[in-house]
């Protein structure tokens, strides 16, 4: 931003030097042609007074009178005799000798010359052999003297002038810029996740208003999650003091058969519940911007569940990409996620059931891990609702899992493998 | 610190026992039909149970009738568990097991750092209750006394969380570590996963779960031994598992 404000700065400052400076050089050019040419004028204007009773003294006066000028200095007389510097009548001199005949009347006239100097023609009228003319040639390095040094200062007082404009720019553009870094600063902050950051409002009223804004935002931001994180905390309270109420009346049955079937479901629905509030609570967990690593995730769990693979004699074949891998999930979930799909394998195919393990990024960003097993196959309920799973087990890891998946952008799927077994593919999208 | 009354009191108890030592329990909860299961449930487990429906009744009645543990619900009407706690900590020593819906970190660090002396997350079953009173109760009346567990050339400490195999130290994850420890507590018992899942866990068992499964091939591993090969941790195949000294 101070680099375009210091790019505007200079562009209109320098159209409005060159609008005033260009036809000031200009002027300044004429004036010293005109000075030039007044100065001649008047330096041989005692000579036109005296052409008619100088006489044979001409030749030495116009000498002098060069002299004085240090210009070339020609009278052409009436008869057609040339006096101080020889040159040819021209149409000039004759236009300036005018023409009784053709009723022409004599005039005096400045004319350039083809080397860019300047002859100035003064016709001397009333002479007995006739109409004399005095040229005075002004040569162009006269014409334009002085004309460069005032260019140079000119040029100097445009460049001093550009450059105070870009350095009261880039001072005005520091004081904006700073309050306005602040504001994107703490915006960042924010979005990280740094509820507490704030701005101190500051800049021009714009800016000010927005850090105020930024600020007021970044409260209702802390506000909104405190009253999500005291909602989720009475979930858990509402949820989970019936339920204890009635595990201690279960536990107070007398039959056995009775005590143990209940338990079992006052067991699930403890579970069930467990889940709905680590779901609810998922916003909290995952904060602003959730991100993690997947290969180190699915590295570390993979790595963890091994030893039991072995223990059961299970072949395990694991593939993972070369990391980072990142997906749009906070590690924890990541790892429930891996551990419930590996704990899976485990429970619902027999020991010596060989599986695999992949991780590969995933088209557009994020990652995609398949586990595929050569068990029995998939049963034909769907499983991937909630409860529907068999094997004894609640059925509510699938549904975390899918969970986990849609939240970063993924999605999770069953399909039946090669072989006969299940494949499994989870698919996670990429952070934001 | 005050001692814990151990008070003489005969008790009619479901289970089997007529006659023992009771420990007079307060129970500090607002929810009516959980304050009186906790004093049935755990009256026919022996204990002599009051209590009180908020947190200032609670305090009155900790302080008047001095009672040996106090089981706290946090989320009180009139103040919050945890400034209870500490009131009740500024005046008294009496033991205190949390009981709660609350299981966020945060929850649990604030009341064991104001003072508590367990934490149980609702839904808890009264067995697990009563083994933490008990337990808690026993730690109080003698702090110094938690022994050490020797099983064959496994040595497992639990006040400095050291274990030795052959006098060689082996390195375990705290999880591991309680796990051991709980088995070895109980040497030659077999101890359901079910039962493992609930009291190391403190998890509701699912069935399926395999998370005890995984930790006990890390354990078998590091005591050197392995699932083909047992020598210290026998599986019972559809029982559960067992720690026991190896035989020669």
């Amino acid at each position: 931003m101070r680099r375009q404000i210091l790019i505007t700065v200079a562009a209109s400052t320098l159209l409005v030097l060159l609008a005033f400076l260009i036809p000031l050089a200009w002027l300044v050019r004429t004036s010293a042609a005109d000075r030039a040419s007044s100065e001649a004028t008047l330096g041989v204007q005692p000579l036109t007074s005296t052409v008619g009773i100088l006489g044979t003294g001409l030749a030495g006066v116009v000498a002098d009178t060069e002299a004085q000028l240090g210009s070339p200095v020609t009278v052409f007389l009436g008869n057609g005799d040339i006096v101080g510097s020889q040159r040819p009548i021209t149409d000039s001199v004759r236009l300036a000798q005018g023409d009784v005949a053709n009723h022409i009347a004599p005039r005096a006239f400045s004319a350039s010359l083809p080397d860019g100097g300047r002859e100035i023609l003064i016709p001397v009228v009333g002479l007995e052999a006739g109409t004399a003319v005095v040229r005075v040639e002004v040569s162009g390095s006269k014409l334009t003297e002085g004309v460069a040094t005032a260019w140079w200062v000119l040029g100097g007082l445009g460049f001093a002038l550009l450059a105070l404009a870009l350095l009261v720019a880039d001072r005005l553009a520091r004081s904006y810029l700073g309050p306005v870094r602040a504001l994107t600063d703490t915006a960042a902050l924010l979005g990280a996740g740094e509820l507490t950051a704030r701005v101190v409002p500051s800049g021009p009223p714009e800016v000010t208003a927005a850090g105020r804004a930024l600020n007021r935002l970044g409260a209702r931001i802390g506000d909104l999650l405190k009253a999500e994180r005291e909602a989720s905390a009475d979930l858990s309270h509402r949820l989970r003091t019936p339920v204890a109420a009635l595990r201690l009346d279960v536990d107070a049955l007398s039959d056995p058969e009775e005590r143990e079937r209940m338990s079992r479901d006052v067991s699930e629905l403890s579970r069930a519940i467990d889940h709905l509030i680590t779901e609810a609570r998922r916003p909290i967990r995952e904060g602003m911007i959730p991100a993690c690593d997947a290969t180190a995730i699915v590295g570390a769990r993979v790595a963890f569940w091994r030893v039991l693979a072995e223990d059961t004699d299970r072949e395990l074949t694991v593939s993972v990409a070369p990391g980072p891998l990142r997906v749009r999930l906070v590690p924890s979930d990541l790892a429930d996620a891996v551990d419930a799909l590996l704990g899976n394998v485990f429970a619902h195919t027999p020991d010596g059931t060989p599986f695999r393990v992949v991780l590969s990024p995933r088209a557009g960003g994020g990652a995609r891990l398949v586990i595929e097993d050569s068990g029995p196959g998939l049963p034909e309920r769907d499983v991937m609702t909630r409860g529907a799973s068999g094997g004894g087990s609640t059925g509510l890891g699938l549904d975390i899992v899918r969970r986990s998946a849609e939240a970063s952008g993924g999605a999770l799927a069953l399909v039946p493998a090669h072989d006969g077994g299940t494949r499994v593919v989870l698919e996670l999208g990429p952070p934001t | 610190m005050i001692a814990p009354v151990i008070r003489e009191r005969p008790c009619k108890a479901r289970r089997g026992v007529t006659v023992r030592n009771v420990a007079h329990v307060l129970v500090v909860e607002d929810d009516p039909s959980i304050r009186s299961a906790l004093i049935r449930t755990l009256g026919e487990r022996g204990h002599a149970v009051s209590s009180a429906p908020d947190a200032m009744t609670g305090l009155r009645e900790a302080l008047d009738s001095r009672p040996d543990l106090v089981v706290l619900d946090l989320g009180l009407p009139d103040l919050d568990g945890t400034e209870l706690l500490r009131m009740l900590r500024a005046v008294s020593a009496v033991p205190v097991i949390v009981a709660t819906a609350r299981d966020d970190d945060a929850s649990v660090v604030r009341a064991l750092d104001a003072g508590a002396d367990d934490y149980v997350v609702k839904p808890y079953s009264a067995e697990t209750l009563d083994a933490r009173i008990r337990a808690v109760l026993r730690r109080t009346a003698s702090p110094e006394e938690e022994p050490a567990l020797q099983v064959g050339g496994l040595y497992v400490d639990p006040r400095s969380r050291v274990c030795t195999m052959d006098g060689e130290p082996v390195e375990l994850s705290p999880r591991e570590f309680d796990l051991l420890a709980y088995l070895a507590a109980r040497p030659g018992q077999v101890v359901s996963k079910r039962e493992l899942l609930t009291e190391v866990w403190r998890l509701p068992y699912g069935g399926a779960d395999k998370t005890v499964d995984v930790h006990l091939s890390w354990l078998r591993r590091k005591l050197g031994e392995n699932a083909q090969e047992p020598r210290y941790l026998i599986s019972v195949r559809g029982v559960g598992v067992k720690l026991v000294e190896p035989a020669e």
